[in-house]
């Protein structure tokens, strides 16, 4: 009896020891492996998706983008109120190499750069159609090509027509990693080269995806951003010619009204592409600085001045008047004021700005007249009309009328060698620092940006 | 002469009745304790032979034995006795406790041990050392009482995280917190907060239902662990029931407490005249001339003092005081302990209400605990542990909200709290922190259940097998509600609710055998199996869009814009041995091994071993020493072994992509590259130790000197921020604590009537990193850095020039190396051009405590002492607290009274230019050394004597006056060198409410 009770005890433990090895193999639930995301078409498909994502948060296309380049643009026409340092430097002109939007908005683009290339190296497991994979290899570079284009605008002296453009642009990462251990460091690449990869996938991205893709980029928004690129580097015929493409071909229209091409839940006609938000995702870093507490903002961090409504030759333009009074009692944009309205990206507007811009300076009339296009433009505010003939002065004024706080202000300025707030359009305190993360890790970065050490 | 013949005389005497009267018979009897309860196990040998037995379970045994021979009686926490055989055959025996700690028993892992025969360095804190003060958590009871433990908690909320640093921090990225094993069970220690700041998951347990804590600290204890022991272990044994008399508890107090510091903040007319003063400042840079600036700034007054007369100081709001409140500590609790010669019980419960010192934030916790152990028979043991508790926590934001009360210090003076109609004014710089009070709440729950259920079997003499089914069960709710009238809310309100579901089970079984072979060896053994799964979990909801304030739970809200419910879990499979051996209480050895596996670890190193070798020697024992009046104990003991640290998260190894959606619909996106070598850090420690007593124990203690090397450092290794990954999980690094403990206890006077005795316990703890990933790159990480050479989390920023008494000038030192390699402390106004170098260790180098304990008839008193030096923190908050009005933030006094004005003035506060950015770069002007002394407890009690009490039929009725914090001498600034940030930052204070300083008076019944 008792020996029984001794060997049931033994075998009980051994059983114990021998079953257990088995416990120790558990998966997580809420992720998948890189095997398995990187080896169907379903998950690369997801992954496309992921990286719209990815782009469209706060510290990126969700906003920070565009207000760092209003902020460091901006003169006396808006304030920073907001309590936040980091924005208070870019106003000031003023920036530290540990900046948090600096730092934050290089590695969400590199985030973006680096799952874009993820696709790009793993097409061939796309075998459903041609045409699939024509659109997955278009979408990656398009975004690719945005996130490489806001790189080299912000990081980086000016592109200059004309000149050897060898200026240090950012690293050219062209490959995704899918193994940390090898060696990550790069070194930085010109901004001539920086531009040329742009071009080249935006060239891919036109001819490779549909005229029409929901929500997300199609062939036109690739022109689009084509001409919007050519323009930032002065080659002022192909963007015209680029944006004309666009205006007759994309099949979008401008709004009735100028609200009416903002605080929209879902994609305008005008929006030729959009980052979208809705109430359960999506991020609007432009809500939180721009609008009052009511709508989702912190009250007004960023405040129009009345420089800003002084750019207003005539006082019944309806984008003079586009602007409410925050929680402080300034003013602030009518432009963001729903908290869960997508966040275009560009619109058509722009595009007849670009074109218009383009005949001006090629003397050309390609599609119809700068004053048509900057007209019809200026009818839809109930402004007063313009005539012939225009200037590209007049051009960036009416930018300014109508694109201002959707981030052209800085690079409008540096492509047309303005000076900024008394500072020369090549100012090197007009140019981010390489965040100070990367100067502590990437030994092949070299010196930082010139007036911010080494 | 005299004495060398009486002694060969009796030598001769002996012999003799040897001779005459040598007769073996049985000698019988029954062996109790003073309270004449029966001890059985106890050890009875008869002295100079291999003849020995032991009590049965009534205590009696039966012995051979010659007359004339000597029996020795031997009990663990018992003075051994002796007697003589005479004609007589019965001798009952009454063994008399123990008073000398070297008798004392310790809970190791899987068994127990006698302080005497110990090779490890454990420290042991007993129920008398966490009683009674008053305090939220037991863990904050300990400060100051063990050597080589530093104990923090982060600040001063209720339910703040802790930070406990065995004998240095040993790890960088994974866990540095101890392994917590309460009755045998690993307990489950994640942190569950979701406001960015953390709690501590050890709240539930109450301190009056512990009787003892034994802190592992080397490795040759805590290598019995395993993977888990590297940041020592600490083992919490709960109390149990007593045969013999019920015993009835009851203790009860009640106590009021306030910050232990508050600060000096500008009042309206010093920040009107500071910042009038600035804007003028500004003028060149901000403004064109003076007008405009004056102008500009009392536009600003205006809006500031929110249409009151701020010319005429109408208002002079202390937002300080409206941030604190006074706080209060009630605690009731019982106890009841009992048992029959086959039965014992305990049950305990217990109450605590504490009001933080911080608005809004209170604890409530009731605890229930029965253990119960039965004798089935004389060979079967059972038995069964339960305990459940809940605590319920009124929380506030974290340090880094704008509605953290504290962050209320920001607001000028000029700003008024309150609307004419007694509503929060909403009008102010920052958010109102009154208006989330009234608007919010953020509540956390948190219900733990913990058993036990075990048995041992003796299978053959000595020899026992052990089972164990543990069960931890966490869970925890949270409700945080936001109505429509808080800062920063837009959706006619918001409720997130969220619950968490942490499970922890454990089997176990081992087998253990002791044995004593003959007279002199002892031997004990023990090798088991040991299973810990743990899962957890999660689920939460957000709600926006709600009919009124008044629907507060998420079935109110219209629009469910967030929902989030995931699973984790991770395994342990353990198999572990020790085998202990001594000589005649002489010579010691020990040796324990350990093989665990886990999920966590990659797929390439899913198995560890960790050995451990000790041994010691009793040098009072040997000849020369045995008759020593001046040292009566003296023990040499050196360990090595190894133990591993296996905090680092559940799938750290994998290369992950995780689900997100993007215009609600489903995505992935990388979210960890991963390393299939990822294992646990492994840390190898050696330790000398020497145990001494003089004078027959009345002075007596330790000192160990320990050297324990990290190697193969878990590390969230930063990635090149343009590689798409931030940072990689990975064993590089190596670092190294080193140091030495000193424990002193003296019974200073010991008369019947007085007593009076005092612990001393001193650590120096040296911490050093070895070496770092990416050839030993530095890591910085905001205002910490991780560089070889120095301690871990280094605080690292420019430093900070003073002021250029000619304009005013914020100056910082270049630090740029020299060709000799010295600094260069030629000064510059541009923070740019500074050069970071290590400027302080956010963890002390000496840190100890004493504590005196003082019986005077009836009445006792006892304090602790405790100390820190060496630290430094950064006062994260200081550039916008101390800004030289940057911001239109209120300032600190000194802002005011030593800033520079004029040409000439020699101080270290810049001249005020209002967005002038003067001097507010990360520097160390925002750095204090944070060393200390403080009263961390004194408590007073009187007990009435018994022989008034016994009429009533009670054993002991005692009241007691006790307080926490009650005094601290320091240098440092800021609020309190014990109130660090929760939201970030190590060795960094932002706005970190201060601890309580805690007052109390109790009543402590026993019958």
């Amino acid at each position: 009896m008792n020996n029984i009770y001794r060997f049931s005890i033994l075998l009980l433990l051994t059983l114990i020891i021998f079953s257990c090895e088995d416990n120790l193999e558990i998966d997580p639930e809420q992720s998948i492996d890189g095997s398995q995301a990187l080896s169907s078409e379903q998950n690369l498909d997801a992954l496309l998706l992921g990286i719209y994502q990815e782009s469209g948060q706060g510290v990126s296309f969700g906003g920070d983008i565009q207000i760092m380049a209003d902020l460091l643009g901006a003169s006396d026409q808006i304030s920073w109120f907001g309590t936040f340092v980091a924005p208070r430097q870019l106003i000031q002109k003023s920036l530290l190499v540990d900046n948090t939007f600096v730092r934050d908005t290089w590695f969400n683009n590199y985030e973006s750069i680096n799952q874009t290339n993820l696709i790009i190296d793993n097409l061939d497991i796309i075998t459903s159609s041609d045409d699939k994979k024509a659109q997955v290899e278009g979408e990656a570079k398009f975004l690719r090509a945005i996130n490489y284009f806001e790189l080299i605008r912000l990081w980086a002296l000016p592109y200059e027509a004309g000149a050897t453009n060898n200026q240090a642009g950012v690293p050219l990462r062209l490959t995704g990693y899918e193994d940390y251990s090898q060696p990550l460091p790069a070194e930085r690449a010109s901004v001539e080269e920086i531009y040329a990869q742009i071009l080249n996938d935006l060239g891919d991205a036109y001819t490779k995806l549909p005229t029409s893709n929901g929500v997300f980029a199609t062939k036109y928004a690739a022109q689009a951003i084509r001409a919007r690129v050519y323009l930032q580097m002065q080659n002022y015929a192909s963007a015209r010619d680029a944006a004309d493409d666009v205006i007759e071909n994309s099949g979008a229209s401008l709004t009735e009204s100028f609200a009416g091409a903002f605080n929209n839940d879902a994609n305008s006609p005008e929006d030729i592409f959009a980052f979208q938000v809705t109430n359960q995702t999506g991020e609007s870093d432009f809500i939180t600085f721009y609008a009052s507490q009511d709508n989702g903002g912190r009250g007004g961090d960023i405040v129009l001045n009345p420089d800003y409504f002084a750019l207003f030759p005539d006082a019944d333009d309806e984008r003079a008047n586009y602007s409410y009074i925050g929680d402080y009692g300034d003013d602030l944009t009518g432009k963001y004021t729903n908290q869960f309205a997508n966040i275009p990206l560009i619109r058509l507007a722009e595009m007849y700005l670009i074109r218009a811009e383009g005949n001006i300076i090629e003397t050309t009339s390609i599609g119809q007249t700068p004053e048509e296009d900057i007209n019809m433009l200026r009818l839809r505010s109930g402004a007063i009309t313009v005539t012939a003939p225009l200037t590209q002065d007049d051009i960036l004024l009416e930018r300014q009328l109508e694109l201002a706080f959707e981030g052209f202000l800085l690079h409008d300025l540096k492509r047309t060698k303005n000076d900024i707030d008394g500072l020369p359009y090549n100012d090197p305190t007009l140019v981010l620092p390489i965040p100070q993360n990367e100067m502590d890790t990437n030994d092949l970065i070299g010196d930082n940006n010139p007036g911010y050490g080494s | 002469m005299n004495r060398k013949l009486q002694f060969s005389l009796s030598i001769i005497a002996m012999l003799f009745c040897y001779i005459s009267f040598a007769q073996t018979k049985t000698v019988t009897g029954t062996v109790t304790d003073d309270q004449g309860l029966p001890l059985p196990g106890v050890n009875i040998s008869v002295k100079g032979t291999s003849t020995g037995t032991q009590t049965d379970f009534d205590g009696n045994y039966s012995i051979s034995a010659n007359e004339g021979s000597r029996l020795v009686f031997s009990y663990l926490g018992f003075k051994n006795q002796e007697v003589s055989v005479t004609s007589t055959t019965t001798y009952n025996i009454t063994l008399q406790a123990s008073a000398d700690e070297l008798d004392e028993i310790l809970v190791v892992g899987y068994g127990t041990q006698s302080k005497r025969t110990l090779t490890d360095n454990i420290v042991k804190l007993s129920a008398e050392d966490i009683d009674e003060v008053p305090v939220s958590n037991f863990q904050s009871a300990l400060v100051g009482k063990a050597a080589g433990v530093q104990i923090t908690q982060t600040n001063g909320k209720v339910e703040g995280g802790l930070n406990i640093r065995v004998r240095g921090a040993t790890s960088i990225s994974a866990g540095t917190q101890p392994l917590y094993v309460l009755d045998g069970i690993p307990l489950y220690n994640g942190d569950e907060s979701n406001n960015g700041a953390p709690t501590n998951p050890l709240l539930s347990i109450s301190p009056n239902e512990i009787e003892s804590i034994e802190i592992l600290k080397d490795a040759s204890s805590a290598a019995i662990y395993g993977a888990r022991g590297a940041n020592g272990v600490v083992i919490i044994t709960t109390k149990t029931g007593k045969e013999g008399k019920s015993e009835f508890s009851v203790n009860i107090s009640h106590g009021s407490s306030e910050p232990t510091n508050k600060r000096d903040w500008l009042n309206s007319s010093q920040y009107i005249e500071l910042f009038r003063e600035a804007a003028v400042n500004a003028v060149g840079s901000s403004f064109n001339d003076e007008a405009e600036a004056i102008a500009y700034i009392e536009d600003q007054f205006d809006f500031l003092a929110a249409g009151t007369d701020w010319r005429n100081n109408a208002v002079n709001t202390d937002w300080q005081d409206l941030a604190f409140q006074n706080g209060h500590v009630s605690d009731a609790d019982f106890s009841m302990s009992g048992g029959n010669a086959k039965t014992s019980i305990f049950f305990a419960g217990s109450l605590n209400e504490t009001r933080g010192i911080i608005r809004g934030n209170e604890l409530r916790r009731f605890n229930g605990r029965t253990n119960i152990n039965h004798k089935f028979s004389e060979r079967f043991n059972i038995g069964m542990n339960l305990s459940y508790s809940r605590t319920d926590i009124d929380r506030i934001a974290n340090d880094n909200a704008f509605v953290n009360p504290l962050q209320g210090i920001a607001q000028p003076h000029i700003s008024p709290a309150y609307n004419e109609d007694g509503s929060p004014n909403a009008n102010t710089i920052y958010p109102n922190f009154l208006l989330q009070e009234e608007n919010a709440f953020y509540k956390t729950i948190i219900k733990r259940v913990n058993g036990r259920t075990f048995g041992d079997y003796e299978i053959l003499d000595g020899l026992k097998i052990n089972g164990n089914f543990a069960y931890d069960l966490y869970y925890q709710t949270e409700d945080n509600f936001t109505g429509r009238n808080a800062p920063f809310q837009s959706t006619n309100g918001e409720v997130f609710a969220s619950s968490v579901n942490a499970e922890n089970y454990i089997v176990s079984g081992f087998l253990s055998y002791d044995k004593q072979l003959g007279d002199l060896n002892t031997l004990s053994i023990v090798a088991g199996t040991e299973l810990n799964e743990t899962t957890r979990r999660y689920e939460s909801v957000t709600a926006n869009q709600f009919p009124s304030d008044d629907f507060q739970t998420v079935d109110g809200g219209a629009d469910i814009v967030a929902g989030r419910g995931n699973r984790s879990a991770n395994s342990f499979f353990s198999l572990f041995a020790r085998a202990t051996y001594d000589y005649a209480n002489k010579y010691l050895l020990k040796a324990s091994i350990r093989r665990d596996g886990s999920s966590r670890f990659g797929g390439n190193e899913r198995y560890g071993v960790f050995p451990a070798f000790s041994a010691g020697w009793v040098v009072s024992e040997e000849n020369f020493l045995q008759d020593s009046d001046l040292l009566s104990y003296l023990k040499l003991r050196g360990s090595w072994g190894k133990t591993g640290n296996a905090e680092i998260g559940d799938f750290s190894s994998r290369y992950l992509f995780a689900a997100i959606s993007y215009n609600q619909r489903p995505g992935i996106s990388l979210s960890q590259p991963g390393n299939p070598d990822l294992t646990w850090e492994t840390t190898t420690q050696t330790d000398f130790g020497i145990e001494y007593g003089f004078f027959n124990g009345r002075i007596s203690g330790e000192i160990d000197y320990y050297h324990k090397n990290t190697d193969g450092l878990l590390f969230d290794v930063p990635l090149i921020p343009s590689s798409g990954a931030s940072s990689i999980s990975s064993n590089i690094g190596e670092l190294e604590n080193k140091g030495f403990e000193f424990v002193l206890n003296t019974d200073n006077i010991q008369t019947e009537n007085f007593q009076w005795s005092t612990s001393l316990n001193l650590a120096y703890n040296k911490n050093e990193i070895l070496s770092l990933p990416n050839s030993n790159n530095d890591i910085v990480n905001g205002q910490n850095i991780q560089r070889v050479g120095e301690p871990v989390n280094a605080l690292y920023m420019i430093e900070y020039a003073g002021v250029d008494p000619a304009n005013g000038d914020a100056l910082y030192f270049i630090n740029s190396e020299n060709p000799d390699g010295s600094l260069s402390k030629e000064t510059t106004t541009n923070a740019n051009s500074a050069n970071r170098i290590v400027v302080g260790n956010p963890f002390p180098e000496w840190y100890g405590g004493i504590t005196n304990t003082i019986n005077f008839m009836d009445i006792d008193f006892s304090f602790t002492f405790q100390g820190e030096f060496g630290a430094s923190i950064y006062n994260g908050g200081g550039r916008f607290q101390s800004a030289s009005a940057d911001y239109f933030d209120n300032q600190t006094l000194d802002q005011f009274t030593d800033r520079w004005q004029q040409p000439g003035d020699i101080t270290d506060v810049p001249q005020a230019r209002l967005f002038g950015g003067n001097g507010t770069a990360q520097s160390t002007r925002y750095l204090d050394e944070s060393d200390f002394i403080r009263l961390r407890n004194a408590t007073l009690g009187y007990s009435l004597p018994e022989g008034v009490i016994e009429r009533y039929g009670l054993s002991k009725v005692r009241i007691y006056a006790t307080g926490v914090n009650l005094l601290t001498f320091t240098d440092y600034e800021g609020y309190d060198p014990e109130a660090r940030s929760d939201a970030g930052g190590v060795g960094q204070a932002f706005y970190s409410v201060p601890p309580a300083r805690t007052f109390s008076v109790g009543l402590n019944v026993k019958f």
